[in-house]
């Protein structure tokens, strides 16, 4: 049970920074610590009034291979890469299979709307995205390769979809050449929504090899490359 | 301001340079801090690689307003520490321990001369000289070398419930003291 009593808990949080408070009792702390910010200002407080008996302390010098395996767990370009998700072969197959009996059921859905039946319907980019774990289609994603201004990613989101909480989905260009994925920004789970893109991606978008959706913390990956599960992902195509 | 704020914010900003210079300037007082405690050279070494790597994902998360870049990354440093003293298969001989307390008197020099010299401390220096010896000397020695009650009973000879008592009334005093004199 969560402590009530100002004493005692004043008492826990400096036995905690302390380091006496340990074990069970120690463990327990830490929990009610995450729902606790009053509690966690108690602990802040005693960190700072006791740090000093910490950083007088006189300096030992690290061997300097620390350094270099602390480097190379933050910066995977310095150590060889696994290879990635992306640039699997196998994982393309049943996407490109997939792709090509429903591209041209879909055109009519996506693209050839009302509005484009006055002129010629122009080109259009699809990729059907397959769910990872079902391998049914579970999104489709639509642009315009011509044209000017920024470039706008229909998206329609298949079934009725669910987002974990503390979760958001992110959505990847596979850009040709192999390269590292690019991040389209965040989407949600609304059958149908729009995405504007600078008018500069249009040209790297009509040659990418295909599009991903990662699982990501909420706010999206902070690394700047997909974080966690591939959701979905599928083939480029012009219809 | 800290002169850590700085690279601080760039290390959120991915900046991998800045964080080479905060690993620099932090490392050897770090690694100072893990040796008290788990009282073992590569030990120590690992729990400060784990703790950069840990304190280069957290780093954007990190609060100025609420604690200061030093107090922040020492609290990481000790809370592994601790964690990984208190594993059974990580208990650190008693010889180790005997060695702590018999070199508390003439450490030199001691934690707290080394207090009395360092112009941030002044305040808690203050007000450690305003608790009992024992007080002072049971606390300095569970924060800087992770001793549990039980072991401080055992190498300063006083029964269990005599150091929960200078512990719990020395730090009462303490927060006292700081609190009236910030």
């Amino acid at each position: 049970m969560k402590p009530t009593h100002p004493e005692l808990r004043r008492r826990l949080a400096a036995e905690y920074v302390l380091g006496t408070l340990h074990g069970g009792a120690r463990r327990r702390f830490e929990l009610w610590l995450r729902s606790d910010p009053a509690l966690r200002r108690e602990v802040t407080g005693w960190e700072q009034r006791l740090v000093p008996l910490a950083t007088t302390l006189p300096e030992v010098a690290p061997d300097p291979a620390i350094w270099r395996r602390i480097e190379a767990r933050i910066d995977p370009s310095r150590v060889q890469p696994k290879p990635a998700w992306w640039s699997n072969l196998a994982f393309w197959r049943w996407s490109s299979f997939a792709t090509a009996g429903l591209a041209s059921l879909l055109f009519a859905y996506v693209v050839a709307t009302p509005a484009l039946h006055s002129a010629a319907p122009p080109d259009a980019m699809v990729v059907v995205m397959g769910d990872s774990a079902t391998a049914q289609p579970s999104m489709t994603v639509a642009w315009t390769p011509e044209g000017r201004g920024k470039t706008r990613l229909r998206i329609r989101v298949i079934g009725h979809a669910e987002m974990a909480p503390d979760t958001a989905w992110e959505l990847w260009m596979l850009p040709d050449g192999n390269k590292p994925p690019r991040s389209l920004g965040l989407i949600n789970t609304h059958e149908t929504q729009v995405v504007d893109l600078p008018e500069d991606l249009r040209g790297l978008l009509n040659r990418a090899a295909g599009m991903a959706m990662s699982l990501e913390p909420a706010g999206g990956s902070r690394t700047g490359a997909p974080t966690g599960p591939v959701l979905a992902s599928g083939k480029c195509v012009k219809i | 301001m800290d002169p850590l704020d700085d690279l601080m914010a760039r290390c959120s900003l991915r900046d991998q340079r800045a964080f080479a210079e905060l690993y620099r300037r932090t490392s050897g007082r770090l690694l100072a801090v893990a040796m008290r405690i788990v009282r073992r050279r590569d030990w120590a070494e690992e729990i400060l690689q784990e703790s950069f790597v840990s304190i280069w994902h957290h780093v954007p998360q990190y609060d100025r307003v609420r604690s200061a870049p030093m107090t922040w990354m020492t609290t990481i440093v000790r809370n592994r520490a601790l964690d990984w003293v208190r594993r059974p298969q990580h208990e650190t001989s008693d010889e180790g321990l005997e060695h702590v307390v018999e070199n508390w008197a003439d450490d030199a020099p001691g934690p707290l001369d080394r207090l009395r010299n360092d112009a941030d401390a002044g305040a808690l220096n203050d007000c450690l000289g305003q608790l009992s010896g024992q007080q002072r000397q049971s606390i300095a020695l569970a924060y800087l070398h992770g001793l549990t009650h039980t072991e401080l009973a055992d190498h300063l000879q006083q029964p269990l419930g005599t150091i929960k008592t200078w512990i719990r009334r020395g730090l009462e005093r303490l927060r006292g003291c700081m609190d009236g004199a910030t």
